[in-house]
């Protein structure tokens, strides 16, 4: 969703535009900008985040000037067709967020009447229409230019010398911030909270010329008054959505992500990527990628196995770039849920080099691993604020399984089954969500001891991996994830009453073996919480205590059990009272190698 | 710039088990929960800044409205932690309330022409409406717009208005009312006090769901209203009549036959030779095989639905799978809410996440709890708990 911001007063707009554009970071965006009055227009717009535009941007001096965050839809996020777009002589300058329907037919007709266009998007009719029909006033300019308009749109409307911007709201979300002598409009209101709590909100088919002094509505022409509100809230309350945390909240969103995932790709049997198209003699796979994308990986590499039977390489990132060799026949899927880990980013780069296909796996469009890779695959999970990465990896994990049933090496029977359960997977996560008071009381428990070990196999060890990861970068606790198999290679050594053991189970092959790998710890002493299926009675005799899961082929088990142990980690942090959205030393993405 | 509080932290216990994992208010009618057709009625009347008081599995709500953007509005949660009645759920909000607000009930289905003119009214005032079946309400009394008495669910009615438990409330009214009361309770006590509460009639929709059928009696009064969109992928030869409206990436597979109103959600799979009759609304990511046919019914999202199977007067909650041949055919039948009788026409009421094996008859009025399990073959009747295993 773009966003927009618009500042006039009297201090100096530029700091106060770029902080707006910040607050407004959550609603995702691929490119960003700023125009300022100076006398004359000043813009400045680029691809990327807001800092990395505030490090660039000139300081430019104006007292009026709107800014806008883009996320791409009429044209792809470029320098050029990043916001505010101009009109050809430059001095009328505008922001926007909506579509446009009609805005080929007005850019023909522009165009013939001579206008000069230099972007790819339906913003861009706006300041030319306005530039057409202005003759002194620019608010009749902006109604005159809006009455040719067919969507949606909050737009605000800056030009050189008027010391005034004129916004207007059709379908989408415009408030003005009402300070002392200054004003603020913005698509939300947490963008001007840290200036004012005093907010106007603008109803659809309202323009509202703004000045330093006031605020003037109309509405079809006629004045209207719309009232100020007093907002209560702060920011952070707005964005967490009734949640104490944001990995909460994220972890909450998961079936809402799966089911989007299903609408977008599983409902129109669209294909994700096809593999075989791209490459006949396709004949292994290699995946990369660092953290929580590294253990999505790893279940990637099972499914991909058992299904399609193509062998698969999982490599660390960081260390594939020091070492690791490749051929160029091979296909790479790289997965990072930022489009900016660096390591990542080499490892595209270096197969690139040895004509590899890549196909980057990623959540952020316009990001860089989108600009590298051959192809791209958007996770479309929204913005993930959490450190702990939890929803992105959900949707990661659904691209990697679309991925692979998409692809026609599978047989139809099986793929009907597996689609059948693919659709029924929102449900099942949002069971698991039901569960988080027993999570929680079992939580307390285990955020009473500083070493933890997590065990699983075949499928499920990666998902030990990521419940070992969860717990620690959450909760500081000490935590391990083994392949259940080698805990008898060394780790036995530590095992004792003091050290629990989270055993993840499903009802595969590997399922008896589980047993005897929880009758060893056991009998060492050690607490087993085990996250089990429903119906699972054996389990009841071993452990001490037992998640149930709902029931799902045993290939879709990482989701449902993945989901426990979020929940599990979540509620061990808060126990032990950690900063769960921001733990110490941790960054969301990781720009360094 | 006026507030609204809504009360959205009921449980609705006779609603079983629809309410089993969500509050009353997140019943989906044509397509859409109650409370976001409440939402979208103050959105509609220029009520834009809404207080949320929210109990009973409230995580369903955080998830679905969020920030309330999608819904063109501002929301802010207050938790109620112990449910104490009406009036302490109003008061929690007391510290996030304006000078002037109104309180809604997040689970009574509206539209914004039942609140049109309300919106303006100067506090403190009551919405009224003339009913059928007073008793079942606050029964409202009143003489010159002032309202003398509130009196809820009386034997005898001395009057058709009720009130709507909509009011118009200043912020002062919060410290003269008790916690301990319903709201009109104590509103009643603010009147016997001296401070009058005037009433304003409405005509406009005030629609309430007591029992799991009601379900199906609002879902089919709403979706006359709805405003039909097309997103999906409409295959040769399907037949749409009426108002019929089909959600992105759906995809409506050749022969089939769709007769409005009908909703049908995102990304869902119906057909080939699938017939869909009025009044039925279909969730989201739903998959109906083929020659099924649906008839007056609601239809929960990730539901799938085997083939060649008869749906009629049914509520089927979200996430059920139910293999092919299933029939649930609409008949006369007696059905027992708690301790009451009650003798309709109806099919079958399935709770979430039930997993039906092939060839299952449900008997008229059958309601079956949430994720039970029922083998091939078994005809099910009468109440069912959750989780229940017919083998």
């Amino acid at each position: 969703m773009c966003g927009v911001v618009g500042y006039i007063g009297g201090r100096n707009a530029q700091p106060v535009l770029l902080n707006c554009l910040a607050r407004l970071e959550y609603r995702g965006y691929d490119s960003c900008g700023i125009a300022l009055d100076g006398g004359s227009l000043r813009v400045c717009k680029d691809i990327g985040k807001i800092a990395e535009l505030a490090k660039v941007v000139p300081q430019l001096d104006g007292l009026a000037g709107i800014g806008h965050t883009r996320w791409a839809t009429h044209g792809a996020p470029s320098r050029i067709n990043a916001h505010p777009h101009l009109d050809c002589s430059g001095t009328i300058a505008v922001v926007h967020n909506g579509i446009i329907n009609n805005f080929q037919v007005l850019r023909r007709r522009l165009e013939a009447e001579g206008h000069s266009f230099i972007s790819e998007t339906d913003t861009e009719v706006i300041p030319h229409l306005i530039e057409k029909y202005y003759r002194g006033s620019l608010e009749e300019a902006v109604v005159a230019a809006l009455g040719e308009i067919k969507g949606s749109y909050a737009v605000i409307v800056l030009a050189a010398g008027e010391s005034k911007l004129v916004v207007a709201r059709n379908g989408s979300p415009l408030i003005i911030g009402v300070g002392d002598r200054e004003h603020f409009i913005a698509s939300d209101v947490p963008a001007v909270l840290d200036y004012t709590n005093r907010v106007i909100y603008l109803e659809d088919g309202d323009l509202a010329v703004v000045t330093s002094g006031g605020v003037s509505v109309t509405s079809r022409g006629a004045g209207v008054e719309r009232k100020e509100t007093r907002i209560l809230w702060s920011v952070e309350d707005a964005q967490k959505a009734g949640y104490e945390h944001f990995m909460l909240k994220e972890i909450h969103e998961q079936p809402k992500v799966i089911r989007d995932t299903l609408v977008n790709w599983v409902s129109v049997a669209d294909s994700v990527v096809d593999i075989a198209a791209m490459r006949r003699n396709l004949e292994s796979m290699l995946i990369l990628a660092c953290g929580t994308s590294y253990h999505a990986a790893l279940i990637g590499k099972y499914v991909i196995e058992e299904l399609l039977s193509i062998p698969v390489r999982v490599e660390i990132a960081s260390e594939f770039n020091y070492y690791g060799q490749t051929l160029a026949r091979t296909a790479a899927i790289a997965i990072t849920q930022s489009g900016e880990t660096a390591d990542t980013l080499k490892t595209i780069r270096k197969l690139r080099a040895a004509r590899c296909l890549v196909i980057a796996i990623t959540n952020v469009v316009g990001s860089s691993a989108s600009r590298l890779a051959d192809h791209t695959i958007y996770t479309w999970a929204g913005p993930e604020i959490s450190v702990a990465a939890t929803k992105s990896f959900m949707v990661q994990l659904m691209v990697l399984y679309w991925l692979v049933m998409s692809y026609s090496r599978i047989d139809p029977g099986r793929l009907a089954e597996l689609v059948m359960d693919l659709r029924g997977l929102p449900e099942k996560v949002q069971r698991v969500l039901g569960r988080g008071d027993v999570i929680s009381e079992y939580a307390s428990y285990l955020a009473q001891h500083e070493d933890v070990f997590f065990i699983g196999r075949g499928i499920n060890f990666p998902v030990a991996l990521e419940g070992a990861l969860k717990l620690k970068e959450v909760s500081y606790i000490h935590a391990e994830g083994y392949a259940a198999g080698e805990l008898k290679h060394g780790s036995f050594a530590l095992l004792g009453s003091g050290t629990p053991v989270v055993a993840i189970l499903a009802r595969d092959n590997t399922y008896e073996a589980m047993l005897s790998n929880i009758k060893e710890a056991k009998a060492r002493g050690a607490p087993v919480l085990a996250v089990a299926e429903e119906g699972d009675v054996a389990i009841r005799e071993l452990a001490d205590f037992i998640i149930t899961v709902p029931v799902v082929d045993a290939i879709f088990s990482p989701v449902v059990n993945t989901v426990a142990l979020q929940l599990l980690a979540y509620y061990t942090a808060r126990e032990r009272g950690c900063p769960v959205d921001t733990p110490r030393n941790l960054a969301k993405s990781v720009t360094v190698e | 710039m006026k507030q609204a509080v809504i009360l959205a932290a009921g449980e609705g216990n006779r609603l079983r088990p629809f309410t089993a994992s969500k509050p009353k208010a997140m019943l989906t009618i044509a397509g859409k929960p109650i409370l976001e057709h409440v939402i979208e009625a103050l959105a509609g009347s220029g009520v834009r800044s809404i207080v949320l008081v929210v109990g009973y599995r409230r995580e369903q709500i955080f998830d679905y409205f969020g920030s309330g953007e999608q819904s063109g509005v501002e929301i802010t949660y207050v938790k109620q932690e112990r449910r104490l009645g009406t009036a302490h759920a109003l008061l929690q909000a007391k510290g996030v309330v304006a000078d002037e607000f109104l309180v809604l009930s997040g689970d009574k289905l509206i539209s914004a022409d039942t609140i049109a003119g309300f919106v303006a009214v100067e506090p403190e005032a009551v919405l009224v409406k003339r009913v059928d079946n007073p008793t079942r309400y606050g029964v409202v009394t009143i003489e010159d717009d002032l309202v003398r008495e509130i009196t809820e669910q009386p034997k005898v009615a001395e009057s058709s208005l009720i009130s709507t438990r909509i009011y118009a409330l200043s912020r002062e009214v919060l410290n003269v009312i008790d916690a301990r009361l319903a709201i009109s309770d104590a509103l009643n006590a603010m009147i016997a006090q001296g401070r009058p509460l005037r009433a304003y009639e409405t005509d406009g929709t005030w629609l309430d769901i007591v029992y799991p059928w009601d379900i199906l009696s609002l879902n089919g009064l709403i979706l006359r209203q709805i405003n039909p969109e097309m997103g999906g992928v409409i295959e040769k030869g399907v037949s749409l009549r009426g108002l019929v409206s089909v959600g992105k990436n759906t995809v409506i597979r050749a022969n089939s036959s769709i007769v409005g109103p009908v909703v049908i959600g995102d990304g869902c799979h119906i057909g080939p030779h699938v017939c869909i009759l009025p009044a039925t609304s279909i969730g989201d990511n739903v998959v109906l095989a083929p020659l099924t046919e649906v008839e007056n019914s609601v239809i929960g999202s990730d539901v799938t639905i085997g083939a060649g199977s008869i749906i009629q007067d049914s509520v089927i909650d979200q996430g059920s799978v139910i293999a092919g041949h299933f029939t649930a055919a609409a008949g006369e039948a007696e059905v027992r809410i708690n301790d009451e009788h009650h003798s309709l026409k109806v099919g079958a009421m399935l709770g979430e996440g039930c997993n039906i094996g092939s060839g299952v008859v449900a008997q008229p009025g059958v309601i079956l709890g949430s994720h039970s399990r029922v083998k091939a073959l078994r005809l099910i009747s009468g109440r069912l708990p959750d989780r229940s295993l017919v083998f």
